[in-house]
C-alpha cells in the first residue's frame, strides 16, 4: 500500500501556503518515483503549525509543522516517507501535548480523515449515530439529545433537545432543519473547520435532526466569506446523496431528508437566527420579533430546528455513544465539551476541544502559551465582539455558561481573543459600539440610533468633554440597549462597553486624546 | 361636528373563537387568542406608547416604546409582539419603563428636526405626541451628532398628491409594511442598514417606482415624512364627514376631512366594511374634479345644438324641458320620450328618475347605464339562483382556497378589493385567471396564478363548457349538493349537454386557443376547492354571450357545491359605484324595484296604489332601442342623468345619429360631456360630496353618501328630478332623500328593513334586509336558493358574428386602467393624468413588427364601424392577434370602433370583441378632426 | 332585429323544441317593447326570411 502524506486543505492551512506545499510534495513523489500519495485532510486545529504535513507510518502519523515549499526537498532527503527526523518534525501528531490534553468528541475526526471520503468517514465511526437513530422513535431521539445536556453552541446556550421537542410537537405539513453557519464572531472558526474538515458529521447530525422532528428538508446557511466551506459542503452533500444517505430514501428506510447550501451576503446580523431566516427566504436580513419562535413558525412560516454547526455536528456522537457518555463531560449545567478557539495576541492559536469547566487561565496558558508578544496579558474577550472584556484577575473563571453569566460575560461560541498590556480599553469600548453601529440591521431604535450615539458619547469621554455626565449617559444608553433592543446585537453590546468601563476605569480617565480612527477606515474587519 | 379620530389598537384584530381574560394595570380584559398585549391594553382602556405599531399592519416590534412588564417574567417585552395569555398580569407603567421610553424618545429626537411649529403634521404627529407622553425634556446627546436633517435629502414631490421628506423619517417601516401587507404592491423598501437605513421607493422617485399611489403609506406614516400635498398646502382639517366613494363598485367608506366647506383630504375609514381602511389612487386622491373649473353651475338651454348655450334660471330650464317633453308626447305619442339614469348617482336619485318616467312620462322607457356593463349579471344569476346580484360580501374572500378571476382586472379596476384578494393569495390560496391579457394578477409581487388560461376574446362560453365537461366527466361533481339544492331535471339535461365530447377541452381548444391539459388542470383545481370562489367583471358580460357566460359560472358553482357559505360564490365586480343599486332601483324598462316584472299585476298594483297613477304593464325601450327608435323617427325626447352615452356606449356614429334625430335631449351632469354636445337642455348636477343618499356596492351593501359641502349649483340631483316631475304634472314632495328610501323600503320586499337611521347605526347594510334578515344578508343562498331549487341552464357555445377577416385581422378588446375611471369625466380632470394622459393601444411585438409599428407610434385603429388613431405600446401582456385599449378619453373615441353587436338577452354591448386593423398613421382620423370641431362648436356658452 | 331574434333562438336551441319555442316567445314578450314586437311580427308576416326556425315559430306565437 502506498504511503499517505497528509497536507491540510483547511482555509487556515491554505492561507499558510498548503497548496504550494502539496504540489512540492507531489513533485518529489513523482521525481523520486515513490509509492506515496498526497491526501488533503482537514486541520488538526494547531494553527501556528500550519501547514502541518503528516506522514502515515507504522508507528502512527508523524507531523512536520510550518512546512514551506523550500523545505520539502530536504524533508524527502531526510526520509520523510518513513517519518524521518527533520528540524520541522514534531514527532507523532497524536502525542503532541496540545492535542493529547484535549477531549475531542465533536472534532474526533477533524484533521484525521479525507473530508470528502465517505468511506474514510464510515471507517472512523461515521454514520453510526444515524444508524442507531433510524431504529429509534422520533421521541426517543429527541430524549437522547435532551438527556445529553447539549446546549446551543452558537452562543445562546439554549438546550438543543427542548428546541427539537417543540418542533416535534408542532404539527405541520412541512418542517425544516436550518444550520446556522454564519460564523461571524471575531476569533471564531470552529464551524468552518468542521465544514471543511469533516462535512459528513454535519450532514449526519442534520439528518438525525430531520428524522427526529419530521423535517424533510434542511438548509445550511454559510457566510459568503467561507467559499471553501461552501464548496466542501456542496460536494459532501452530493456524495451523501449518491450513497443513499440523503434523498427520498435515507439508508433504505423510505424516509426523506435532503440538504441544500445557501450563501449569506456579508451581514453579521444574519448570524442572528431570525434574520438568517429572513435572508434564507430571500428577504432583507432583518430581525423578526419572537414570538413566534422559529421552532413554531420558522422558515417560510413552518416549524424549524435552527442550530449552530457545532451543535448539529455533536449530535452524531451523542446518538452513537449515548446521552450519558456525553453528559459525563462538563460541569454544572454546562455538559459535554466546548470547542475553544484561541485567537488574538496568543502564542499558540488554535482549536481546543475540552470539557466545560476548564478555566480561562488553563486555556490561555496551558494551551495557548500566553501572549504572542510575550508582554503581560491585560484583557481577554470571550464570546465574540459582544462578549465582555475580562481583566487578568478573572482568568480563573471556569468556562461555564452560568459562571460567565454571573459576571455579565458570555461563553458564546467559545472564541477567546487575548490582548496584552498595550491595549486601550476605551478604544475597545468605542470599537464595540461602532461594531454595533456598522452591523445593526437598522430595525430597532436603541440599536439603530443608539449605537451611533454611543460612539459619539465615548468619543466625548475620550476627549475629556464633560466626562462624568457622558459616562452617566453612556450608562443609561447601555441600559436601554440591554433592556430595549430587539435582538442580541444591541442587547449585548453593553457587555464589552460596560466591562471595559468597569474593569479598566483608568483607560477612561486618561488625558484627552485625539479621536480614534473610524473602523471603516481601518483594515477591513480584522476579526474575520 | 369635529374631527373624527379613530382608535388605533396598534395591532390587527384577531377572530379566534377561543377567548380568555388577563389583567392590564389591574383591569381585567377578555380578548381572543392571538391578541397582542398592546391591543388588549387598548381594549382595557389603556394606551401603551407606540410608534411603529398601527392596527392596519402586523406587529413589527422596532420602536421599543411599547415595552411592558409581565408578572413572573424577566425583562421588558414589547407589548405589540407579545401575545396575551390567560391570567397574565401586565404592567404598562413603572419607573423602569418610563426611563426606557424616555431613552427611546431621546434617541428619536436626536435625529429629528425641531421644526414642529412649522411642520405640516403639527397637531397630527405621533412622534410629537409620544415625546409629550413620555415627558421628554432634554436630548442629552445634543443635536450635533450624526443626523439626517442638517443636510437633508431632497423632498420627493414627484407624486402629484403626496410628498416624501426623508429628513423627517423615523424608519418605523409602517409605510413599507402598509405597502406590502395592506396594498400588496411591495413598492417600498428600507435601503441600507443601521443608522443609514432609509425608506426608499426602490431606489428611484415615487412617480417612477412601482408605487400605485393608493395612499396606504401616507396614511400609515406617523410623522410628516409622507404627507398629502393638500395638507401641506391647507393645514389640518377641523371636522370630518363619513361618506362613500363615488368611483368603482367596491364602495369604500371615506372620511372627508374638512375645513369649513373645503375638503382637505379624503382618508379611507377603518370601519368601512368594504375597504377596512384601505383606498386607491382614485378615491383617496382624485376628488379635485368636484371643484374643477369645468363644472357647469347654471342651467342652460338652446333650441338647436349648433346654437351657443344660454344660461337660464332653474325654473326656466325646468319649464322649458317640461314644455318640450309635453309637446313631443302630444305630437308623437306617449312613448316617444324616455330617460336614462346613472350608476354614479344615488339609489334615491335613480329611483326617482324611473319613477318620474313611469309615473310622469307614463311609459316604461327607462334604462340605466348598467345596461352596458352588468345587465347580463342580473339576467344570468336571476335565472339560475333567483337573485340578480352577487352572492358574497368581500370579506368572504378570506376563506377562499381557490380564486377564479374571469374577465376582470381587479388590480386596475377594483384596486381595494384586489389588495384584499392578494392578501389571501399570499396566504396560499390558489389562483386561476381566465383572461386574454396577462393582467397584473397573473404575476406580480408575491402573487402568481396557478393557471392563466389566456383564451381568445369571445370564447368564454367555450371555456366554461370545457371546464364543466371536465368536472362532469372526471367525477368532480358535488352530487350531494346538487341532489339537495338543485332542480334535478334541469341538472340532468345540463349534465348530458356538457358531457358531450364537443364540449371537451380538446374539442374547444380550436375556439379558446388554450391547451386542453391546462383547462383540465384548472377545472380540477376549481372543483377540489374546498372553497372555490369566482370573481368576474365586464370581460364576462360585455359579449354576445354575456348572459350565457354568467349562467355558465352559476352552473360551475352549483355543480361543485361552491355556493351558500363563506369563501365561495359567484361574484360580479361592479364597474361603477352604484351599478348594483341602479339595477335594484327598477331602472330597467321591464321591471320595478327588486327585479319584479312590470307585467306582474300584484306588484304593479302596489306601485299604482302608492304612486296614485296607472302604470304600463309593457316593457319599455332599452338604451339601444331608444336610439334605434330615434333613428326610425318614433322617439324624440330623452332625459339623461349622469351618463355620457356618446363616449361610453358602442358605435358612436349610430349613437350621434340617434341623438341628432331627437327634438329634446336633456343632459344632467357635472360637465359638458360628449353627450351634451347633442343636448338642448343642460341641467348641472352635483357631485357625491354635495349630496345625501345611498350607494349599493358589489356586495349588495348600502353605504351612506353624506353631504360634505352644499350643492355648488344649488340643487341636489333628486331635487332637479322632482322639479321636472312636478312640471310634467306628476307631483313629488320629498323633503329629504331619506323619505325616498322609506318609499323604496315600503314598496320593495328585499329592502323592507332599510332606513337611513339603520344604515347610520350599522355603518352599512347588505340587502336583502327585512324582517327575516333585519341586519342584512352578507352571504346569499345559504341552505336554499332564492328561487328554491338552483337551476342549471344549457349553455351552448355560439361564436360571435364579429369575426376577424383579411380586412380586419385583429381582435380589439377594451378595458380600464388604474388611474383613470370610465369616460374620464372625473379622473381626467385631476392630476391622475400624470399617469395616463391618453388612451394607448397595446399590441404584441409580433403584430407590431408585421405592420412596421414601433413603440410610441401613432396608429390607426379601424373596424367596420369606424376609425380612430392613438399611440401604440408594444406589450408582452398581449397575445398575438389581440390588441387592447381603454376608453377613458373622449378624443380617443374607442367606441367609434366598437360595433352594434350585443348580448342576446340584455343588449349589453359586445365591447370586448371587435375585429380591427391597425396600421401606422401620420395624422389623426377624420372622426377625430370632426370631434374637435364639433366639441368647439357645441360647448360654446353665450355671454350673458 | 333579425340578428337579435336569432341570437335568442340559438340560446334556446339546446332545449327540446316546444320548450325552446316557449322560451324564445317569453323572452321577446318580457323584454321587447311593443314597437319592436310589432316590427318583428310584421317581418314574419312578410315571410320572415333569414329568421331562425325557432324565432319564426316563437314570433308567430306572440299575442
Amino acid at each position: 500500500m502506498s504511503t499517505r502524506i497528509y497536507v491540510p486543505c483547511d482555509a487556515a492551512a491554505l492561507a499558510m501556503g498548503a497548496d504550494v506545499v502539496a504540489r512540492a510534495i507531489e513533485t518529489q513523489i513523482a521525481a523520486r518515483r515513490l509509492d506515496a500519495e498526497v491526501v488533503r485532510n482537514g486541520s488538526r486545529g494547531m494553527f501556528w503549525l500550519e501547514p502541518l504535513v503528516e506522514v502515515d507510518t507504522p508507528k502512527g502519523r508523524v507531523g512536520y509543522g510550518r512546512v514551506i515549499p523550500e523545505a520539502v526537498e530536504g524533508m524527502f532527503d531526510r526520509n520523510l516517507i518513513e517519518g524521518g527526523a527533520h528540524p520541522l518534525c514534531i514527532g507523532l501528531t497524536e502525542e503532541h501535548p496540545y492535542l493529547k490534553k484535549q477531549e475531542r468528541l465533536t472534532f474526533a475526526r477533524c484533521g484525521i480523515t479525507d473530508p470528502l471520503s465517505i468511506d474514510d468517514y464510515k471507517a472512523h465511526n461515521g454514520y453510526r449515530g444515524l444508524q442507531r437513530a433510524l431504529n429509534m422513535s422520533a421521541s426517543g431521539i429527541v430524549d437522547e439529545v435532551l438527556n445529553s445536556g447539549l446546549r446551543g453552541r452558537g452562543g445562546a446556550g439554549f438546550p438543543t433537545g427542548i428546541k427539537w421537542r417543540t418542533v416535534l410537537n408542532t404539527a405541520a405539513d412541512q418542517k425544516y432543519i436550518v444550520c446556522n453557519a454564519d460564523e461571524g464572531d471575531s476569533g471564531t472558526y470552529a464551524d468552518r473547520m468542521i465544514m471543511e474538515g469533516d462535512p459528513f458529521v454535519l450532514i449526519e447530525g442534520m439528518t438525525i435532526a430531520g428524522i427526529a422532528v419530521g423535517a424533510t428538508m434542511g438548509y445550511i446557511y454559510i457566510r459568503s466569506e467561507y467559499p471553501h466551506a461552501v464548496r466542501t459542503m456542496r460536494r459532501a452533500i452530493e456524495i451523501a446523496r449518491a450513497n443513499g444517505y440523503l434523498g427520498t430514501n435515507v439508508c433504505g428506510t423510505g424516509k426523506s431528508f435532503d440538504l441544500d447550501v445557501r450563501m449569506g451576503a456579508g451581514a453579521y446580523i444574519c448570524g442572528e437566527e431570525t434574520s438568517l431566516l429572513e435572508s434564507l427566504e430571500g428577504k432583507r436580513g432583518q430581525i423578526r420579533p419572537k414570538p413566534p419562535l422559529p421552532a413554531i413558525q420558522g422558515l417560510f412560516g413552518k416549524p424549524t430546528v435552527m442550530n449552530n454547526v457545532i451543535s448539529l455536528a455533536t449530535v452524531p456522537i451523542i446518538l452513537d455513544k449515548g446521552a450519558e457518555f456525553y453528559r459525563d463531560f462538563g460541569m454544572g449545567r454546562s455538559r459535554g465539551t466546548l470547542t475553544i478557539q484561541l485567537a488574538g495576541n496568543i502564542k499558540y492559536g488554535g482549536l481546543v476541544e475540552k470539557a466545560f469547566g476548564i478555566t480561562l487561565r488553563e486555556a490561555i496558558y496551558d494551551f495557548g502559551g500566553g501572549t504572542a508578544t510575550g508582554r503581560p496579558l491585560r484583557a481577554v474577550q470571550v464570546g465574540g465582539p459582544l462578549g465582555a472584556y475580562f481583566p487578568e484577575s478573572l482568568l480563573d473563571t471556569p468556562l461555564d455558561y452560568e459562571k460567565f453569566a454571573e459576571l455579565k460575560g458570555l461563553v458564546g461560541h467559545g472564541g477567546i481573543v487575548v490582548f496584552d498590556d498595550t491595549v486601550d480599553l476605551a478604544k475597545q469600548a468605542r470599537f464595540a459600539m461602532e461594531f454595533c453601529a456598522i452591523e445593526s440591521c437598522g430595525k430597532c431604535t436603541p440599536c439603530r440610533v443608539g449605537s451611533t450615539r454611543g460612539v459619539e458619547v465615548i468619543d466625548r469621554i475620550i476627549a475629556n468633554e464633560d466626562r462624568t455626565k457622558n459616562l452617566e449617559l453612556l450608562d443609561d444608553l447601555c441600559e436601554l440597549l440591554l433592556d430595549g433592543s430587539l435582538c442580541a446585537l444591541g442587547g449585548l453590546t453593553p457587555y464589552p462597553v460596560l466591562s471595559a468601563v468597569r474593569y479598566f476605569p483608568e483607560d477612561f480617565s486618561k488625558p484627552a486624546s485625539l479621536p480614534v480612527a473610524s473602523l471603516s477606515a481601518q483594515e477591513k474587519q480584522p476579526w474575520h | 361636528m369635529a374631527l373624527i379620530q379613530e382608535v388605533d389598537y396598534g395591532t390587527p384584530a384577531r377572530t379566534a373563537g377561543q377567548t380568555f381574560t388577563l389583567e392590564i394595570d389591574g383591569k381585567p380584559v377578555t380578548v381572543p387568542a392571538g391578541t397582542s398585549l398592546m391591543r388588549a391594553a387598548v381594549e382595557a382602556g389603556v394606551q401603551v406608547p407606540k410608534l411603529c405599531a398601527t392596527d392596519s399592519v402586523e406587529a413589527f416590534g422596532s420602536c421599543r416604546l411599547c415595552l411592558v412588564e409581565v408578572e413572573g417574567r424577566r425583562g421588558t417585552p414589547a407589548s405589540c409582539t407579545t401575545l396575551a395569555e390567560p391570567g397574565m398580569k401586565v404592567r404598562t407603567q413603572s419607573p423602569k419603563l418610563a426611563k426606557l421610553r424616555r431613552g427611546v424618545m431621546e434617541l428619536y429626537i436626536s435625529d429629528h428636526p425641531l421644526d414642529c411649529l412649522t411642520c405640516a403634521a403639527n397637531g397630527n404627529c405621533e412622534l410629537q405626541d409620544m415625546a409629550g407622553v413620555v415627558g421628554l425634556r432634554e436630548v442629552r446627546y445634543g443635536m450635533d451628532g450624526a443626523n439626517h436633517f442638517k443636510t437633508p435629502e431632497k423632498i420627493d414631490g414627484s407624486n402629484p398628491y403626496f410628498q416624501f421628506e426623508p429628513a423627517k423619517c423615523i424608519v418605523c417601516s409602517r409605510c413599507v409594511r402598509a405597502c406590502e401587507e395592506v396594498q400588496g404592491t411591495f413598492a417600498l423598501t428600507i435601503e441600507g442598514r443601521g443608522f443609514a437605513s432609509k425608506v426608499s421607493p426602490g431606489g428611484t422617485q415615487f412617480l417612477e417606482s412601482e408605487c400605485v399611489s393608493c395612499g396606504a403609506c401616507v396614511q400609515a406614516c406617523p410623522t410628516a415624512t409622507l404627507i398629502e400635498k393638500s395638507v401641506v398646502e391647507k393645514g389640518q382639517g377641523e371636522h370630518s364627514v363619513i361618506t362613500t366613494c363615488a368611483y368603482c363598485g367596491v364602495g369604500c367608506t371615506f372620511k372627508a376631512e374638512m375645513q369649513g366647506n373645503e375638503v382637505v383630504r379624503m382618508l379611507p375609514y377603518k370601519d368601512g366594511k368594504a375597504n377596512h381602511g384601505h383606498s386607491c389612487v382614485k378615491g383617496r386622491f382624485a376628488w379635485g374634479y368636484a371643484t374643477h373649473k369645468d363644472r357647469i353651475l347654471n342651467p342652460m338651454i338652446r333650441s338647436k345644438i349648433t346654437d351657443p348655450w344660454k344660461e337660464v334660471s332653474w325654473d326656466e330650464a325646468i319649464d322649458y324641458t317640461a314644455g318640450e317633453f309635453k309637446r313631443i308626447q302630444a305630437k308623437y305619442g306617449r312613448e316617444s320620450i324616455g330617460g336614462i339614469s346613472s350608476s354614479r348617482c344615488t339609489n334615491e336619485e335613480t329611483y326617482l328618475v324611473q319613477k318620474m318616467i313611469r309615473a310622469a312620462f307614463g311609459n316604461n322607457n327607462t334604462d340605466t347605464c348598467a345596461r352596458v356593463c352588468h345587465s347580463p349579471t342580473g339576467y344570468g344569476l336571476k335565472n339560475t339562483f333567483g337573485t340578480s346580484a352577487g352572492t358574497q360580501d368581500f370579506d368572504s374572500v378570506e376563506q377562499a382556497d381557490v380564486i377564479m378571476v374571469i374577465g376582470a382586472n381587479p388590480t386596475d379596476a377594483h384596486p381595494v378589493f384586489a389588495s384584499h384578494m392578494k392578501a389571501r393569495l399570499r396566504q396560499g390560496a390558489k389562483l386561476i385567471v381566465i383572461d386574454p391579457r396577462r393582467i397584473d394578477l397573473v404575476r406580480s409581487a408575491h402573487v402568481q396564478a396557478d393557471y392563466h388560461l389566456a383564451l381568445q376574446p369571445g370564447s368564454n362560453v367555450a371555456m366554461a363548457n370545457a371546464l364543466a365537461h371536465v368536472i362532469v366527466t372526471e367525477g368532480l361533481l358535488n352530487e350531494e349538493f346538487v341532489k339537495e339544492r338543485c332542480d334535478l331535471v334541469e341538472f340532468e339535461k345540463w349534465r348530458k349537454f356538457v358531457a358531450e365530447e364537443r364540449n371537451s377541452p380538446e374539442a374547444m381548444e380550436q375556439f379558446t386557443g388554450v391547451p386542453a391539459a391546462e383547462v383540465r388542470g384548472a377545472a380540477r383545481l376549481y372543483a377540489k376547492g374546498p372553497n372555490s370562489a369566482i370573481y368576474y367583471g365586464l370581460g364576462v358580460t360585455e359579449h354576445s354571450q354575456g348572459s350565457t357566460m354568467v349562467m355558465c359560472m352559476a352552473n360551475l358553482a352549483m355543480a361543485t357545491g361552491n355556493i351558500g357559505r363563506r369563501g365561495v360564490g359567484v361574484n360580479p365586480l361592479r364597474g361603477q359605484n352604484n351599478v348594483q343599486g341602479s339595477c335594484d332601483m327598477g331602472s330597467f324598462p321591464h321591471e320595478f324595484t327588486g327585479y319584479r316584472h312590470v307585467s306582474d299585476k300584484a306588484v304593479r298594483e302596489s306601485f299604482e296604489q302608492d304612486w296614485g297613477v296607472p302604470l304600463s304593464d309593457e316593457p319599455g325601450l332599452r338604451i339601444k332601442n331608444m336610439i334605434d327608435a330615434a333613428v326610425d323617427g318614433t322617439f324624440k325626447g330623452i332625459y339623461i342623468q349622469g351618463e355620457d352615452i356618446i363616449q361610453s356606449d358602442p358605435n358612436t356614429k349610430h349613437m350621434t345619429a340617434g341623438l341628432s334625430a331627437m327634438e329634446c335631449v336633456v343632459v344632467q351632469d357635472l360637465f359638458l360631456n360628449e353627450t351634451a354636445s347633442y343636448a338642448h337642455v343642460f341641467l348641472p348636477g352635483s357631485s357625491f360630496l354635495e349630496k345625501d343618499g345611498t350607494f349599493t356596492n358589489a356586495e349588495r351593501r348600502l353605504g351612506r353618501v353624506r353631504k360634505a359641502i352644499p350643492p355648488m349649483q344649488g340643487l341636489g340631483d333628486w331635487e332637479i328630478t322632482m322639479k321636472l316631475s312636478n312640471a310634467m304634472g306628476y307631483p313629488m314632495n320629498y323633503s329629504h332623500p331619506s323619505e325616498i328610501m322609506d318609499e323604496i323600503a315600503r314598496l320593495t320586499p328585499t329592502f323592507a328593513g332599510v332606513t337611513f337611521d339603520k344604515i347610520d347605526r350599522l355603518g352599512s347594510v347588505t340587502w336583502p334586509c327585512n324582517d327575516k334578515a333585519p341586519e342584512g344578508t352578507p352571504i346569499m343562498h345559504i341552505g336554499q336558493f332564492v328561487r328554491g331549487k338552483g337551476r342549471f341552464l344549457i349553455t351552448e357555445f355560439v361564436p360571435t358574428d364579429e369575426r376577424t377577416s383579411r380586412k380586419f385581422p385583429l381582435i380589439l378588446t377594451t378595458g380600464r386602467i388604474l388611474t383613470q375611471y370610465n369616460v374620464g369625466a372625473q379622473t381626467a380632470r385631476t392630476e391622475n393624468n400624470v399617469w395616463h394622459p391618453e388612451d394607448i393601444l397595446e399590441i404584441h411585438a409580433h403584430d407590431a413588427e408585421e405592420r412596421g409599428i414601433k413603440e410610441g407610434d401613432r396608429v390607426s385603429l379601424t373596424s367596420r364601424a369606424g376609425e380612430t388613431t392613438l399611440h401604440a405600446h408594444i406589450s408582452e401582456r398581449m397575445q398575438p392577434g389581440v390588441v387592447y385599449t381603454t376608453f377613458h378619453h373622449g378624443f380617443t373615441g374607442a367606441n367609434v370602433v366598437t360595433t352594434e353587436f350585443s348580448d342576446w338577452a340584455t343588449d349589453c354591448p359586445e365591447y370586448k370583441v371587435t375585429a380591427v386593423q391597425v396600421a401606422p398613421a401620420r395624422r389623426i382620423s377624420e372622426w377625430q378632426e370632426q370631434y374637435l370641431e364639433t366639441r368647439k362648436q357645441t360647448t360654446q356658452v353665450q355671454n350673458a | 332585429m333579425v340578428h337579435m331574434a336569432n341570437q335568442i333562438a340559438l340560446f334556446f336551441a339546446g332545449y327540446p323544441h316546444d320548450e325552446a319555442v316557449a322560451g324564445v316567445t317569453k323572452h321577446i314578450k318580457d323584454f321587447w317593447e311593443r314597437r319592436m314586437r310589432d316590427q318583428i311580427k310584421q317581418y314574419v308576416a312578410e315571410g320572415g326570411g333569414g329568421l331562425h326556425e325557432l324565432a319564426l315559430e316563437a314570433v308567430k306565437r306572440l299575442t
